[in-house]
Protein backbone atom coordinates (compact mmCIF):
# COMPACT_ATOMS: atom_id res chain seq x y z
CA UNK A 1 0.00 0.00 0.00
CA UNK A 2 1.57 3.35 -0.93
CA UNK A 3 0.61 6.03 1.66
CA UNK A 4 0.97 9.72 1.49
CA UNK A 5 1.13 11.57 4.87
CA UNK A 6 1.94 15.30 6.05
CA UNK A 7 3.96 15.06 9.39
CA UNK A 8 4.49 18.19 11.75
CA UNK A 9 7.97 18.02 13.39
CA UNK A 10 9.42 19.98 15.70
CA UNK A 11 12.77 22.39 13.80
CA UNK A 12 15.62 20.90 15.74
CA UNK A 13 18.09 19.29 14.07
CA UNK A 14 17.77 14.84 13.86
CA UNK A 15 13.98 15.52 13.59
CA UNK A 16 13.48 14.70 10.02
CA UNK A 17 15.61 11.10 10.42
CA UNK A 18 13.77 10.45 13.80
CA UNK A 19 10.63 10.73 12.33
CA UNK A 20 11.20 8.38 9.09
CA UNK A 21 13.24 5.77 10.74
CA UNK A 22 9.75 4.00 11.90
CA UNK A 23 8.98 3.41 8.46
CA UNK A 24 12.71 1.51 7.47
CA UNK A 25 12.29 -0.52 10.60
CA UNK A 26 9.14 -1.88 9.84
CA UNK A 27 9.96 -2.97 6.11
CA UNK A 28 8.40 0.44 4.74
CA UNK A 29 9.58 2.13 1.50
CA UNK A 30 10.16 5.54 1.34
CA UNK A 31 9.32 6.43 -1.94
CA UNK A 32 9.57 10.67 -1.56
CA UNK A 33 10.11 13.43 1.36
CA UNK A 34 9.22 17.10 0.42
CA UNK A 35 11.10 19.26 3.75
CA UNK A 36 9.23 22.37 3.84
CA UNK A 37 11.82 23.61 6.20
CA UNK A 38 11.04 27.47 5.26
CA UNK A 39 7.61 27.50 6.69
CA UNK A 40 7.55 27.51 10.77
CA UNK A 41 4.51 27.39 12.79
CA UNK A 42 4.51 27.03 16.32
CA UNK A 43 8.42 25.80 16.37
CA UNK A 44 7.16 22.68 14.44
CA UNK A 45 7.84 22.61 10.61
CA UNK A 46 5.87 20.15 8.15
CA UNK A 47 7.35 16.79 5.75
CA UNK A 48 5.62 15.56 3.40
CA UNK A 49 6.27 12.01 2.97
CA UNK A 50 4.66 9.02 1.05
CA UNK A 51 6.13 5.41 1.43
CA UNK A 52 5.03 1.68 0.80
CA UNK A 53 4.31 -0.26 3.29
CA UNK A 54 3.70 -4.24 3.07
CA UNK A 55 0.05 -4.60 5.35
CA UNK A 56 -2.22 -2.37 7.57
CA UNK A 57 -0.66 -3.96 10.74
CA UNK A 58 3.08 -2.60 9.67
CA UNK A 59 1.23 1.09 8.73
CA UNK A 60 -0.10 0.43 12.43
CA UNK A 61 3.00 0.03 13.97
CA UNK A 62 4.78 2.41 12.14
CA UNK A 63 1.39 5.22 13.58
CA UNK A 64 2.22 3.65 17.01
CA UNK A 65 5.73 4.94 16.80
CA UNK A 66 5.23 8.20 15.90
CA UNK A 67 2.36 8.89 18.83
CA UNK A 68 5.53 7.55 21.48
CA UNK A 69 7.94 9.71 19.76
CA UNK A 70 5.25 12.64 19.49
CA UNK A 71 5.10 13.27 15.62
CA UNK A 72 1.94 14.80 15.09
CA UNK A 73 0.04 13.57 11.85
CA UNK A 74 -1.50 16.01 10.47
CA UNK A 75 -3.27 14.54 7.23
CA UNK A 76 -2.72 10.99 5.87
CA UNK A 77 -4.17 9.36 2.40
CA UNK A 78 -3.62 5.95 0.47
CA UNK A 79 -2.72 7.25 -2.90
CA UNK A 80 -4.81 4.36 -4.77
CA UNK A 81 -8.41 2.74 -4.28
CA UNK A 82 -8.40 -0.11 -2.99
CA UNK A 83 -10.47 -3.60 -2.88
CA UNK A 84 -10.08 -5.74 0.36
CA UNK A 85 -9.49 -9.54 0.04
CA UNK A 86 -10.38 -11.55 3.20
CA UNK A 87 -10.40 -15.35 2.71
CA UNK A 88 -10.40 -18.29 5.60
CA UNK A 89 -9.00 -21.48 4.67
CA UNK A 90 -10.01 -24.39 6.65
CA UNK A 91 -8.34 -27.66 7.39
CA UNK A 92 -5.06 -29.93 7.11
CA UNK A 93 -2.72 -27.31 5.62
CA UNK A 94 0.80 -27.33 6.04
CA UNK A 95 2.45 -24.37 6.81
CA UNK A 96 4.42 -25.00 4.15
CA UNK A 97 1.40 -24.93 1.68
CA UNK A 98 0.56 -21.82 3.36
CA UNK A 99 3.79 -20.16 2.53
CA UNK A 100 3.41 -21.55 -0.91
CA UNK A 101 0.25 -20.29 -0.98
CA UNK A 102 1.23 -16.66 0.42
CA UNK A 103 4.11 -15.82 -1.93
CA UNK A 104 2.14 -16.86 -4.69
CA UNK A 105 -0.32 -14.13 -3.96
CA UNK A 106 2.88 -11.66 -3.49
CA UNK A 107 3.95 -12.56 -6.53
CA UNK A 108 0.33 -11.20 -8.03
CA UNK A 109 0.21 -8.18 -10.36
CA UNK A 110 -2.04 -5.24 -8.67
CA UNK A 111 -1.62 -6.88 -4.97
CA UNK A 112 -1.44 -3.69 -2.53
CA UNK A 113 -0.57 -5.56 0.55
CA UNK A 114 -1.26 -9.06 1.91
CA UNK A 115 -1.20 -10.87 5.07
CA UNK A 116 -2.08 -13.86 7.15
CA UNK A 117 -3.06 -15.31 10.76
CA UNK A 118 -3.36 -18.60 11.87
CA UNK A 119 -5.19 -20.79 14.61
CA UNK A 120 -3.86 -22.21 17.54
CA UNK A 121 -5.65 -25.32 17.12
CA UNK A 122 -4.48 -28.70 18.68
CA UNK A 123 -6.32 -30.80 16.08
CA UNK A 124 -4.38 -30.74 12.71
CA UNK A 125 -7.96 -31.26 10.36
CA UNK A 126 -9.88 -28.12 12.25
CA UNK A 127 -6.51 -25.85 11.84
CA UNK A 128 -7.39 -22.40 9.88
CA UNK A 129 -5.87 -19.38 8.41
CA UNK A 130 -7.28 -16.15 7.30
CA UNK A 131 -5.77 -14.13 5.02
CA UNK A 132 -6.63 -10.91 4.10
CA UNK A 133 -5.23 -7.76 2.24
CA UNK A 134 -5.87 -5.34 -0.53
CA UNK A 135 -5.06 -5.16 -3.92
CA UNK A 136 -5.78 -2.33 -6.64
CA UNK A 137 -8.19 -3.66 -8.80
CA UNK A 138 -10.95 -5.41 -8.90
CA UNK A 139 -9.77 -8.30 -11.06
CA UNK A 140 -7.03 -8.49 -8.88
CA UNK A 141 -9.66 -10.47 -6.12
CA UNK A 142 -11.08 -12.51 -8.47
CA UNK A 143 -7.60 -13.75 -9.08
CA UNK A 144 -6.94 -14.50 -5.51
CA UNK A 145 -10.17 -16.01 -5.02
CA UNK A 146 -9.32 -18.68 -8.23
CA UNK A 147 -6.10 -19.24 -7.12
CA UNK A 148 -7.31 -20.17 -3.19
CA UNK A 149 -10.46 -22.18 -4.97
CA UNK A 150 -7.44 -24.27 -6.98
CA UNK A 151 -5.45 -24.76 -3.81
CA UNK A 152 -8.44 -25.69 -1.63
CA UNK A 153 -9.69 -28.40 -4.49
CA UNK A 154 -6.51 -29.32 -4.82
CA UNK A 155 -5.59 -29.87 -0.88
CA UNK A 156 -8.73 -30.88 0.42
CA UNK A 157 -9.34 -28.31 2.69
CA UNK A 158 -12.53 -25.61 3.05
CA UNK A 159 -12.01 -22.06 1.38
CA UNK A 160 -14.80 -19.50 2.59
CA UNK A 161 -14.29 -16.11 0.64
CA UNK A 162 -15.64 -12.50 2.38
CA UNK A 163 -18.63 -11.24 1.06
CA UNK A 164 -16.36 -7.94 -0.73
CA UNK A 165 -18.58 -5.54 0.82
CA UNK B 1 -62.79 -20.50 -5.83
CA UNK B 2 -62.48 -24.17 -5.82
CA UNK B 3 -58.96 -25.63 -4.43
CA UNK B 4 -57.15 -29.26 -4.25
CA UNK B 5 -54.46 -29.62 -1.84
CA UNK B 6 -51.96 -33.03 -2.61
CA UNK B 7 -49.85 -33.44 0.16
CA UNK B 8 -51.02 -33.71 3.90
CA UNK B 9 -48.69 -33.23 6.43
CA UNK B 10 -47.50 -30.08 8.33
CA UNK B 11 -46.96 -27.68 5.16
CA UNK B 12 -50.85 -29.08 4.33
CA UNK B 13 -52.67 -28.82 7.30
CA UNK B 14 -51.11 -25.89 7.57
CA UNK B 15 -53.07 -24.55 4.14
CA UNK B 16 -56.32 -26.35 5.47
CA UNK B 17 -56.30 -24.28 8.64
CA UNK B 18 -55.57 -20.78 7.36
CA UNK B 19 -57.95 -21.63 4.68
CA UNK B 20 -60.38 -22.20 7.65
CA UNK B 21 -59.13 -19.22 9.60
CA UNK B 22 -59.53 -16.81 6.45
CA UNK B 23 -62.36 -17.58 5.05
CA UNK B 24 -64.70 -14.77 5.89
CA UNK B 25 -61.75 -12.28 4.41
CA UNK B 26 -61.50 -14.51 1.41
CA UNK B 27 -64.68 -13.90 0.50
CA UNK B 28 -65.52 -10.57 1.88
CA UNK B 29 -62.34 -9.58 -0.75
CA UNK B 30 -63.00 -11.26 -3.59
CA UNK B 31 -66.64 -12.09 -3.42
CA UNK B 32 -66.55 -15.86 -4.15
CA UNK B 33 -66.54 -18.74 -2.46
CA UNK B 34 -62.70 -20.32 -1.36
CA UNK B 35 -63.08 -24.06 -0.86
CA UNK B 36 -61.32 -27.01 -0.99
CA UNK B 37 -63.15 -29.48 -2.75
CA UNK B 38 -60.18 -32.74 -2.68
CA UNK B 39 -57.44 -33.68 -0.31
CA UNK B 40 -55.23 -36.53 -0.57
CA UNK B 41 -52.17 -37.64 1.62
CA UNK B 42 -49.87 -40.39 0.34
CA UNK B 43 -52.73 -43.42 0.82
CA UNK B 44 -55.86 -41.91 1.20
CA UNK B 45 -58.02 -39.07 -0.02
CA UNK B 46 -60.90 -37.24 0.34
CA UNK B 47 -63.66 -35.46 -2.24
CA UNK B 48 -66.69 -33.32 -2.04
CA UNK B 49 -67.97 -30.55 -4.73
CA UNK B 50 -69.53 -28.81 -2.11
CA UNK B 51 -66.48 -28.60 -0.18
CA UNK B 52 -64.93 -30.22 2.76
CA UNK B 53 -64.62 -29.53 6.25
CA UNK B 54 -60.75 -28.27 6.92
CA UNK B 55 -61.20 -29.44 11.15
CA UNK B 56 -62.66 -32.77 10.20
CA UNK B 57 -59.94 -33.54 7.88
CA UNK B 58 -57.62 -32.13 10.23
CA UNK B 59 -59.04 -34.11 12.89
CA UNK B 60 -59.21 -37.47 11.12
CA UNK B 61 -55.66 -36.88 9.94
CA UNK B 62 -54.96 -36.78 13.45
CA UNK B 63 -56.83 -39.60 14.78
CA UNK B 64 -56.47 -42.37 11.94
CA UNK B 65 -53.27 -40.85 10.22
CA UNK B 66 -55.03 -40.75 6.91
CA UNK B 67 -57.07 -37.75 5.46
CA UNK B 68 -59.69 -39.25 3.84
CA UNK B 69 -61.74 -42.94 3.47
CA UNK B 70 -60.84 -43.90 0.05
CA UNK B 71 -57.52 -45.66 -0.16
CA UNK B 72 -55.38 -45.02 -4.04
CA UNK B 73 -51.89 -45.97 -4.88
CA UNK B 74 -50.10 -42.73 -4.08
CA UNK B 75 -50.40 -41.83 -7.97
CA UNK B 76 -52.61 -38.49 -7.07
CA UNK B 77 -52.36 -37.68 -10.61
CA UNK B 78 -54.67 -40.23 -11.99
CA UNK B 79 -57.35 -39.35 -10.07
CA UNK B 80 -56.69 -35.71 -10.28
CA UNK B 81 -57.65 -35.82 -14.10
CA UNK B 82 -60.91 -36.58 -13.07
CA UNK B 83 -62.05 -33.99 -10.51
CA UNK B 84 -63.73 -30.84 -11.46
CA UNK B 85 -61.50 -27.87 -9.63
CA UNK B 86 -59.66 -24.42 -9.95
CA UNK B 87 -56.49 -24.31 -8.44
CA UNK B 88 -54.10 -27.46 -7.18
CA UNK B 89 -52.32 -26.67 -3.95
CA UNK B 90 -49.31 -28.82 -4.60
CA UNK B 91 -47.24 -29.41 -0.80
CA UNK B 92 -46.14 -33.48 -1.18
CA UNK B 93 -42.39 -33.41 0.51
CA UNK B 94 -39.52 -32.38 -1.58
CA UNK B 95 -37.89 -34.88 -3.91
CA UNK B 96 -35.06 -33.55 -5.54
CA UNK B 97 -33.53 -37.24 -7.11
CA UNK B 98 -36.76 -37.11 -9.65
CA UNK B 99 -39.01 -34.43 -8.37
CA UNK B 100 -41.83 -37.18 -7.79
CA UNK B 101 -44.40 -37.09 -6.95
CA UNK B 102 -44.34 -33.45 -7.20
CA UNK B 103 -43.76 -32.91 -10.91
CA UNK B 104 -46.08 -35.16 -12.07
CA UNK B 105 -48.94 -33.91 -9.88
CA UNK B 106 -48.48 -30.08 -11.27
CA UNK B 107 -47.63 -31.14 -14.87
CA UNK B 108 -51.11 -32.94 -14.87
CA UNK B 109 -53.08 -30.35 -13.23
CA UNK B 110 -51.36 -27.27 -15.62
CA UNK B 111 -51.79 -29.35 -18.61
CA UNK B 112 -55.94 -30.10 -17.37
CA UNK B 113 -55.70 -26.08 -17.50
CA UNK B 114 -55.36 -25.62 -13.72
CA UNK B 115 -53.47 -22.85 -12.03
CA UNK B 116 -50.89 -24.88 -9.54
CA UNK B 117 -49.54 -23.39 -6.27
CA UNK B 118 -46.83 -24.90 -4.94
CA UNK B 119 -44.24 -25.23 -1.71
CA UNK B 120 -42.55 -28.29 -3.52
CA UNK B 121 -38.88 -27.22 -4.29
CA UNK B 122 -38.06 -30.72 -6.22
CA UNK B 123 -39.72 -30.60 -9.22
CA UNK B 124 -39.03 -26.29 -10.11
CA UNK B 125 -35.41 -27.26 -9.36
CA UNK B 126 -35.14 -30.17 -11.62
CA UNK B 127 -37.74 -29.22 -14.44
CA UNK B 128 -38.75 -25.15 -14.03
CA UNK B 129 -38.89 -24.63 -17.90
CA UNK B 130 -40.89 -27.61 -18.61
CA UNK B 131 -43.80 -26.79 -15.67
CA UNK B 132 -43.50 -23.08 -16.46
CA UNK B 133 -44.01 -23.76 -20.53
CA UNK B 134 -46.91 -26.00 -19.58
CA UNK B 135 -48.41 -23.09 -17.63
CA UNK B 136 -48.25 -20.55 -20.47
CA UNK B 137 -49.16 -22.71 -23.40
CA UNK B 138 -52.35 -23.56 -21.17
CA UNK B 139 -53.36 -19.99 -20.13
CA UNK B 140 -52.83 -20.65 -16.25
CA UNK B 141 -50.67 -19.83 -13.53
CA UNK B 142 -48.00 -21.96 -11.34
CA UNK B 143 -47.23 -19.85 -8.27
CA UNK B 144 -44.59 -21.00 -5.87
CA UNK B 145 -43.47 -18.48 -3.81
CA UNK B 146 -43.55 -21.00 -0.22
CA UNK B 147 -40.69 -22.72 -1.99
CA UNK B 148 -38.10 -19.84 -1.48
CA UNK B 149 -37.58 -18.54 2.14
CA UNK B 150 -41.21 -19.53 3.34
CA UNK B 151 -42.38 -16.41 5.00
CA UNK B 152 -40.23 -13.82 3.53
CA UNK B 153 -41.52 -12.89 0.26
CA UNK B 154 -38.60 -13.30 -2.22
CA UNK B 155 -40.63 -14.26 -5.73
CA UNK B 156 -43.40 -12.06 -5.58
CA UNK B 157 -41.77 -9.10 -4.59
CA UNK B 158 -39.27 -9.41 -7.38
CA UNK B 159 -41.69 -10.18 -9.99
CA UNK B 160 -44.50 -8.20 -9.71
CA UNK B 161 -43.96 -5.53 -7.25
CA UNK B 162 -40.41 -5.10 -8.92
CA UNK B 163 -40.98 -5.33 -12.52
CA UNK B 164 -39.75 -2.30 -14.02
CA UNK B 165 -36.70 -3.11 -11.92
CA UNK B 166 -33.35 -4.46 -13.50
CA UNK B 167 -32.69 -7.31 -10.98
CA UNK B 168 -28.66 -7.29 -10.79
CA UNK B 169 -27.90 -9.61 -8.51
CA UNK B 170 -29.63 -11.65 -4.95
CA UNK B 171 -27.61 -13.31 -2.21
CA UNK B 172 -28.74 -14.14 0.96
CA UNK B 173 -29.22 -16.98 3.87
CA UNK B 174 -31.71 -19.18 2.63
CA UNK B 175 -31.65 -22.11 4.96
CA UNK B 176 -32.45 -21.24 8.70
CA UNK B 177 -31.18 -25.09 10.44
CA UNK B 178 -27.58 -23.58 8.62
CA UNK B 179 -28.14 -20.15 10.28
CA UNK B 180 -28.90 -21.24 13.44
CA UNK B 181 -26.32 -24.21 13.62
CA UNK B 182 -23.70 -21.18 12.27
CA UNK B 183 -24.67 -18.96 15.00
CA UNK B 184 -24.90 -21.58 17.81
CA UNK B 185 -21.33 -22.48 16.99
CA UNK B 186 -20.03 -18.80 17.30
CA UNK B 187 -22.33 -17.53 20.10
CA UNK B 188 -21.94 -20.39 22.51
CA UNK B 189 -18.04 -22.07 21.11
CA UNK B 190 -19.43 -24.95 20.61
CA UNK B 191 -18.00 -27.72 18.05
CA UNK B 192 -19.92 -28.24 14.65
CA UNK B 193 -21.29 -31.83 15.90
CA UNK B 194 -23.04 -30.21 19.24
CA UNK B 195 -24.31 -27.52 17.53
CA UNK B 196 -25.73 -30.00 15.04
CA UNK B 197 -27.21 -32.11 17.69
CA UNK B 198 -29.04 -28.82 19.77
CA UNK B 199 -30.44 -28.47 16.29
CA UNK B 200 -31.96 -31.70 15.91
CA UNK B 201 -33.06 -31.71 19.81
CA UNK B 202 -34.96 -28.37 19.29
CA UNK B 203 -36.50 -30.13 16.10
CA UNK B 204 -34.59 -27.46 13.83
CA UNK B 205 -32.58 -30.49 12.25
CA UNK B 206 -33.66 -33.56 10.66
CA UNK B 207 -32.73 -36.76 12.08
CA UNK B 208 -30.71 -36.99 8.59
CA UNK B 209 -29.53 -33.72 8.08
CA UNK B 210 -27.38 -33.89 5.05
CA UNK B 211 -29.80 -32.29 2.88
CA UNK B 212 -29.70 -28.75 5.16
CA UNK B 213 -26.44 -28.73 5.93
CA UNK B 214 -24.52 -30.12 2.49
CA UNK B 215 -26.35 -27.04 0.99
CA UNK B 216 -28.63 -29.25 -0.63
CA UNK B 217 -31.89 -27.08 -0.16
CA UNK B 218 -30.15 -23.59 -0.61
CA UNK B 219 -29.28 -25.03 -4.20
CA UNK B 220 -32.39 -25.73 -4.85
CA UNK B 221 -33.78 -22.29 -3.98
CA UNK B 222 -31.01 -20.49 -5.66
CA UNK B 223 -31.69 -22.86 -8.88
CA UNK B 224 -35.27 -21.17 -8.24
CA UNK B 225 -34.70 -17.67 -7.73
CA UNK B 226 -31.81 -18.36 -11.05
CA UNK B 227 -35.22 -19.68 -12.90
CA UNK B 228 -38.18 -17.65 -11.37
CA UNK B 229 -36.36 -14.32 -11.35
CA UNK B 230 -33.53 -14.00 -13.59
CA UNK B 231 -35.15 -16.25 -16.98
CA UNK B 232 -32.45 -18.64 -16.63
CA UNK B 233 -32.94 -22.40 -17.49
CA UNK B 234 -30.99 -23.77 -14.38
CA UNK B 235 -31.16 -27.58 -12.39
CA UNK B 236 -30.07 -27.79 -9.01
CA UNK B 237 -27.12 -29.64 -10.17
CA UNK B 238 -25.95 -26.62 -11.89
CA UNK B 239 -25.14 -24.54 -9.04
CA UNK B 240 -22.23 -24.66 -7.55
CA UNK B 241 -22.58 -26.02 -3.65
CA UNK B 242 -20.58 -26.12 -0.65
CA UNK B 243 -21.70 -26.88 2.74
CA UNK B 244 -20.96 -26.63 6.10
CA UNK B 245 -19.40 -29.32 7.42
CA UNK B 246 -16.06 -28.20 7.49
CA UNK B 247 -16.79 -24.94 9.52
CA UNK B 248 -14.65 -25.51 12.51
CA UNK B 249 -14.23 -23.73 15.93
CA UNK B 250 -11.38 -22.49 14.99
CA UNK B 251 -12.46 -20.93 11.97
CA UNK B 252 -15.45 -19.11 13.29
CA UNK B 253 -12.97 -17.28 16.25
CA UNK B 254 -10.44 -16.91 13.88
CA UNK B 255 -13.51 -15.26 11.51
CA UNK B 256 -14.80 -13.51 15.06
CA UNK B 257 -11.51 -12.06 15.76
CA UNK B 258 -11.71 -10.06 12.37
CA UNK B 259 -15.34 -8.78 13.20
CA UNK B 260 -16.41 -11.63 10.91
CA UNK B 261 -19.28 -14.28 11.01
CA UNK B 262 -19.79 -17.39 8.82
CA UNK B 263 -22.75 -17.55 7.12
CA UNK B 264 -23.96 -19.96 4.38
CA UNK B 265 -25.01 -17.27 1.28
CA UNK B 266 -26.55 -18.36 -1.60
CA UNK B 267 -25.91 -16.51 -4.60
CA UNK B 268 -27.40 -15.62 -8.22
CA UNK B 269 -25.52 -13.15 -10.32
CA UNK B 270 -24.37 -12.95 -13.51
CA UNK B 271 -21.14 -14.31 -12.66
CA UNK B 272 -22.04 -17.01 -9.94
CA UNK B 273 -24.99 -19.24 -9.24
CA UNK B 274 -23.28 -20.76 -6.03
CA UNK B 275 -24.06 -21.53 -2.26
CA UNK B 276 -21.30 -21.46 -0.16
CA UNK B 277 -20.25 -20.27 3.45
CA UNK B 278 -19.20 -16.82 3.33
CA UNK B 279 -17.22 -14.52 5.63
CA UNK B 280 -20.11 -11.78 6.72
CA UNK B 281 -19.14 -8.67 8.40
CA UNK B 282 -20.71 -8.30 11.96
CA UNK B 283 -23.88 -5.97 11.64
CA UNK B 284 -24.07 -6.52 8.06
CA UNK B 285 -27.76 -7.49 7.27
CA UNK B 286 -26.43 -10.78 6.05
CA UNK B 287 -24.86 -11.55 9.49
CA UNK B 288 -27.90 -12.53 11.44
CA UNK B 289 -28.71 -15.51 13.89
CA UNK B 290 -30.98 -17.44 14.43
CA UNK B 291 -33.18 -19.80 11.97
CA UNK B 292 -34.56 -16.61 9.55
CA UNK B 293 -33.86 -16.19 6.22
CA UNK B 294 -33.09 -12.62 4.86
CA UNK B 295 -32.08 -11.97 1.28
CA UNK B 296 -30.52 -8.57 -0.31
CA UNK B 297 -32.15 -8.10 -4.09
CA UNK B 298 -29.74 -5.65 -5.71
CA UNK B 299 -31.24 -3.49 -8.61
CA UNK B 300 -30.19 -0.82 -11.00
CA UNK B 301 -33.10 1.64 -9.73
CA UNK B 302 -33.79 0.84 -5.93
CA UNK B 303 -30.19 -0.29 -5.11
CA UNK B 304 -30.22 -2.60 -2.15
CA UNK B 305 -33.62 -4.36 -1.03
CA UNK B 306 -33.62 -6.48 2.19
CA UNK B 307 -36.41 -8.72 3.28
CA UNK B 308 -35.96 -11.15 6.45
CA UNK B 309 -38.44 -13.54 7.51
CA UNK B 310 -39.17 -16.80 9.30
CA UNK B 311 -37.79 -19.39 6.53
CA UNK B 312 -39.86 -22.34 7.76
CA UNK B 313 -42.71 -23.95 9.43
CA UNK B 314 -46.17 -24.57 9.38
CA UNK B 315 -47.86 -21.44 9.32
CA UNK B 316 -45.12 -19.51 7.61
CA UNK B 317 -45.45 -21.69 4.79
CA UNK B 318 -48.75 -21.35 5.08
CA UNK B 319 -48.99 -17.61 4.34
CA UNK B 320 -46.33 -17.59 1.55
CA UNK B 321 -49.16 -19.77 -0.25
CA UNK B 322 -51.58 -17.75 0.90
CA UNK B 323 -50.38 -14.91 -0.74
CA UNK B 324 -50.03 -17.19 -3.83
CA UNK B 325 -53.73 -17.96 -3.62
CA UNK B 326 -54.64 -14.08 -2.68
CA UNK B 327 -52.82 -13.50 -6.17
CA UNK B 328 -54.89 -15.58 -8.39
CA UNK B 329 -58.10 -14.93 -6.63
CA UNK B 330 -57.14 -11.00 -7.88
CA UNK B 331 -56.56 -12.23 -10.78
CA UNK B 332 -60.00 -13.52 -11.19
CA UNK B 333 -61.34 -10.83 -9.89
CA UNK B 334 -59.95 -8.50 -12.08
CA UNK B 335 -60.50 -10.65 -15.42
CA UNK B 336 -64.60 -10.51 -13.85
CA UNK B 337 -64.15 -7.07 -13.65
CA UNK B 338 -62.82 -6.94 -17.36
CA UNK B 339 -65.93 -8.82 -18.89
CA UNK B 340 -68.76 -6.89 -16.74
Amino acid sequence: MKVNADLRLKDVPGQLVFALEPISTNDGNIVGVVHHRDVVIGGHITVNVTFEVRSDRMLQRILDTWKERDIDVARMGSLYETFPIECLLVGDISSQELNNIMEEIEAMEDMESVDVRYSVSAASDGKAAIVFGKVRKKEAVERVERLLEERAADGGFLLVRGLGD
Amino acid sequence: MDLVIVGFGVVGQGVAEVIQQKREFLHDAFRKKTRIVGVFDSSSYETNKTGLDPSALIKRKASKNKVGKRRYDGDAWRILGALEYDTLIEVTPTNIVSGEPGFTNIATALKSGKNVITSNKGPLALRFRELSDAARKNNVQLRFEATVGGAMPIINLSRELLRGEKILSIRGILNGTCNFILDRMMEEGLPFAQALREAQDMGIAEKDPSYDIDGDDSACKVAILANAIFGLDKKYSDVKKTGIRGVTEDAISLAEEEKKVIRLIGEISPKRLEVAPRLVRIGHPLSIGGTRNIVQIHTDLAGEITVAGKGAGKYETASAILSDLVALLNENKKSRVIRR
